[in-house]
């Protein structure tokens, strides 16, 4: 586990000294002020726009950093020859895996923190509230998805060729299914067989990432979602990462190293 | 060999001289004319009506508290209800209370407690009024009905007329919200008159800001004015093609109010023969005019 | 300390193993590496080609405290041959062991040192992040991790620069840094590919000291290098490789008495080219 801890604290390290992290940061917090500051019938207590372009930015900022973070470890290690005098220490490549896993991850969930933070602050700014738990739930199912896709990533890094088809191809993936994920079964009904088997397997195979996608319930101020709820989503979560990650082990035995 | 740094001034100056000798000339070259257009016009051409009907039911999924239909639900086609809510329009399909249906599988069934899967409306409390699974609701200090959470919507109007101007249910829904809800006649009727500006005497902009003057400021002489404004206009416009009735009724049946309430029993009288026209019950509208006979 | 990379005394580096008195005498007559019928065939890249075969039957004995010298031209197998011991490439047929344990095994490599030819480090660390780093995955307590680095740096004299990222340093320093990477463990075998590659005259010197050092420490060192001149002077033992085989063994003095020739032309007959460079027709 120590040695997993290690080779995850380079990880974190290396996001927090490049500029990425920082760039986006900035850039949404200057585009949420920007429209923040747009007057609208003069009236200051409008929010719910506010905030869903705060979480759009936050969204797409964060998958951004997750997938190039996670599409670039392995293929940088080998390219910069750093994965030899790694994998010559007393480490296994199952190990170097979850480092990597557990590094992107512990990132992608400290980027989080500063993300919502500032969303906190901007909504509460005009709400005059601040529904913590909603914000603890959001954040934890958004940080779980991120995981999903960081172990996705990391798995697709072994299979393809360049990071830049793993990159590009991790992000057609997931942003198809956040928007179509919940409807494929009703497409499914439109076709006859066996395009309906075929749309039947793939709604059962994918992870459901829209799941963990609650923008809406805290644009419009829902109640909390039942825990039994979130924490059922978090487990369905773990798995999919979970099996990505065993995956990746799998290909990384197999894949020579130089 | 001559310096590349003096050349390159020289020629930039040379350049520079020019455009200022060029340029004025070139502004009255009828090719050249600027176009009487905004940035987003000439940007976006006609693509803007697209956005701005985007935005339009952006705004009415924030009048759902975000729950809305995607394009894959087997919904009925839908009326915008934060426009047949503020009367703006008439209804004209069945209401879709729940077009989610039942769960067809578990996916489907656990989703549900991840995004909005309640009908409500943001005039009646939006999402707060919702109780969920755990049974506990969340109760308010002040009457849901009278929430002002309806104020959400009016950022996707406003965008929507901005993208497109000739879109007539954008003021006429956007101004309602701001008068009743909001409490905001003086923003409603410059919305409104934005509206005209882009829609020269359009009845249903004249008919809302009629409301405005007979509703809240009640300066009825001006309410009359507009209203009789609008009715001349309804004449004018739609003589001509299939009417809109319902506009009308709406337009009679407030002159009616206004001038019974004015005294003027005969005026009013007749503008409620004018609504019985067009009213899809009649003898309501009838038994209204009786009742006014009779007084 | 007379120049930039001078030889550490003995107060400024303190090795786990008391030097050696007699620099000439074998620590043990424990196996380090053992190489059994090791073969490596690579599979066909593209359709049309055979696969490669880059190593045949190599049986090899590496004693503890030896100081071994592995020789051949460019394709030869000597990387193969040491990818194949750092568990980076799996042998089709045959195995190797370290100190008894299986290559495959992580643990074979918790007393084991290695420096690749091409020294790329993390170029966002700093060198000392970079030795605690990998102290850490040697499972080393932080104290005598510090106590550790805090020497290294300062043999491989590197304590001016390091608090710098690695992306500043020069290759030298580099080279460097990856020397005290490889020793942070306080190994018993050392796995050094091509140590002097790219490095000037006086780097050259100080690696050649210390790898005596390490021998005279007990230490078991295996290395390629193309530097004959190097190996004739610090290797007690050398096999000569080529094409996958091994060609000839032995130690040093033994194959000089026996050649009659100096180590640079015993190994161009044993790989079949004369003083000129030019093939023999017979192969030696």
């Amino acid at each position: 586990m120590k040695k997993v801890l290690a080779i995850a604290g380079i990880v974190v390290k290396e996001l927090y000294r490049r500029k990425d992290f920082y760039v986006l940061f900035i850039i949404t917090v200057l585009l949420s002020l920007v429209m923040a500051s747009v007057n609208f019938f003069n009236d200051d207590k409008i929010v719910r726009y506010l905030k869903e372009l705060c979480l759009l930015l936050i969204w797409i900022a964060s998958l951004v950093i997750a997938i190039t973070t996670a599409a670039r470890q392995i293929p940088a290690e080998r390219e910069q020859r750093t994965l030899l005098p790694l994998l010559a220490k007393p480490v296994s490549r199952s190990q170097v895996l979850l480092g990597k896993f557990a590094g992107c991850w512990l990132a992608c969930g400290g980027t989080l923190v500063c993300f919502y933070l500032f969303f906190g602050l901007l909504a509460m700014s005009r709400e005059h509230s601040w529904p913590l738990l909603n914000y603890v739930q959001a954040m934890t199912l958004h940080w779980m998805l991120l995981g999903i896709v960081i172990a996705f990533v990391l798995f697709g890094s072994l299979v393809f060729a360049a990071p830049s088809s793993n990159t590009t191809i991790s992000f057609v993936l997931v942003l198809s299914i956040l928007v179509l994920g919940r409807h494929l079964n009703k497409v499914a009904l439109q076709f006859s067989e066996p395009g309906r088997t075929i749309t039947y397997t793939i709604y059962y195979l994918i992870p459901h990432l829209e799941l963990f996608d609650v923008r809406d319930l805290i644009i419009h101020n829902w109640p909390l979602i039942p825990w039994q709820y979130w924490a059922a989503a978090l487990a369905y979560g773990g798995f999919f990462s979970a099996l990505f990650i065993w995956l990746g082990c799998w290909a990384f035995q197999r894949k020579p190293v130089n | 060999m001559r310096s590349p740094l003096l050349i390159t001034l020289l020629l930039v100056s040379a350049c520079f001289s020019l455009a200022v000798v060029i340029e004025p000339r070139l502004a009255y070259a009828k090719v050249y004319q600027r176009h009487d257009k905004s940035a987003i016009e000439v940007i976006l051409g006609e693509a803007r009506r697209l956005f701005a009907t985007h935005f339009y039911t952006k705004a009415d999924v924030y009048f759902h508290s975000g729950f809305y239909p995607s394009i894959f639900d087997e919904a009925t086609e839908r009326d915008a209800h934060m426009a047949t809510d503020a009367g703006a329009v008439q209804e004209k399909h069945e209401h879709d209370a729940n077009f989610l249906g039942q769960p067809l599988d578990w996916i489907d069934r656990f989703s549900r407690a991840f995004f909005p899967s309640s009908h409500t409306h943001l005039d009646a409390g939006g999402a707060r009024a919702v109780e969920k699974h755990d049974g506990h609701g969340r109760e308010e200090d002040h009457d849901l009905g009278e929430s002002g959470d309806v104020r959400e919507i009016l950022p996707w109007l406003k965008i929507t007329a901005d993208l497109d101007p000739n879109r007539i249910e954008t003021y006429t829904v956007g101004a309602y919200w701001l008068r009743t809800r909001m409490n905001k006649p003086k923003e409603a009727e410059e919305f409104l008159r934005q509206g005209l500006k882009a829609n020269p005497g359009n009845y249903a902009i004249l008919f809302e800001l009629g409301r405005i003057y007979f509703e809240s400021y009640k300066d009825l002489p001006r309410a009359r004015n507009v209203w009789e404004a609008a009715l001349q206009r309804w004449n004018q416009q739609e003589a001509s093609k299939k009417p809109d009735t319902f506009l009308r009724l709406q337009i009679t049946s407030n002159l009616a109010l206004l001038e019974e309430q004015t005294g003027n029993k005969q005026k009013a009288i007749n503008y409620l023969e004018m609504a019985k026209n067009v009213s899809p019950h009649p003898e309501a509208v009838q038994k209204r005019i009786d009742e006014l006979n009779t007084r | 300390m007379n120049s930039a990379f001078g030889v550490a005394n003995e107060e400024t580096f303190s090795p786990s193993v008391a030097p050696a008195q007699n620099s000439s005498r074998r620590a043990s007559s424990a196996v380090a590496i053992a190489f059994e019928n090791l073969g490596v065939v690579y599979p066909a890249r593209l359709r049309g080609e055979s696969p490669k075969l880059a190593l045949k039957n190599l049986n090899l004995r590496i004693e503890q405290g030896e100081v071994f010298g592995f020789l051949g031209p460019n394709g030869a197998g000597k990387t193969t041959t040491m990818n194949v011991l750092l568990g980076f490439v799996k042998p089709s047929s045959g195995g190797a062991r370290i100190y008894g344990l299986d290559v495959t095994d992580t643990a074979s490599r918790q007393k084991l040192g290695y420096l690749p030819e091409l020294t790329y480090y993390y170029k966002f660390l700093t060198g000392r992040e970079l030795l605690r780093f990998y102290a850490k995955l040697f499972d080393l307590p932080q104290s005598e991790a510090e106590r550790r680095i805090r020497d290294l740096l300062k043999l491989v004299e590197i304590e001016h620069a390091a608090d710098k990222p690695i992306r500043s340093y020069s290759k030298g320093m580099q080279q460097r840094i990856g020397l005290a990477q490889a020793l942070i463990n306080d190994p018993r075998l050392l796995v050094l590919d091509e140590p002097t590659s790219g490095l000037d005259p006086i780097g050259r010197m100080k690696v050649r000291s210390i790898i005596q050092r390490l021998k005279d420490e007990g230490k078991t060192v295996f290395f390629s290098s193309h530097e004959l001149g190097e190996v004739e002077t610090v290797c007690d033992r050398v096999a000569i490789l080529n094409q996958g085989e091994v060609k000839e063994m032995g130690s040093v003095e033994d194959l000089i008495r026996s050649y009659n020739l100096n180590l640079e032309q015993i190994f161009l007959k044993v790989i079949g080219f004369d003083e000129n460079g030019n093939a023999l027709n017979v192969a030696a």
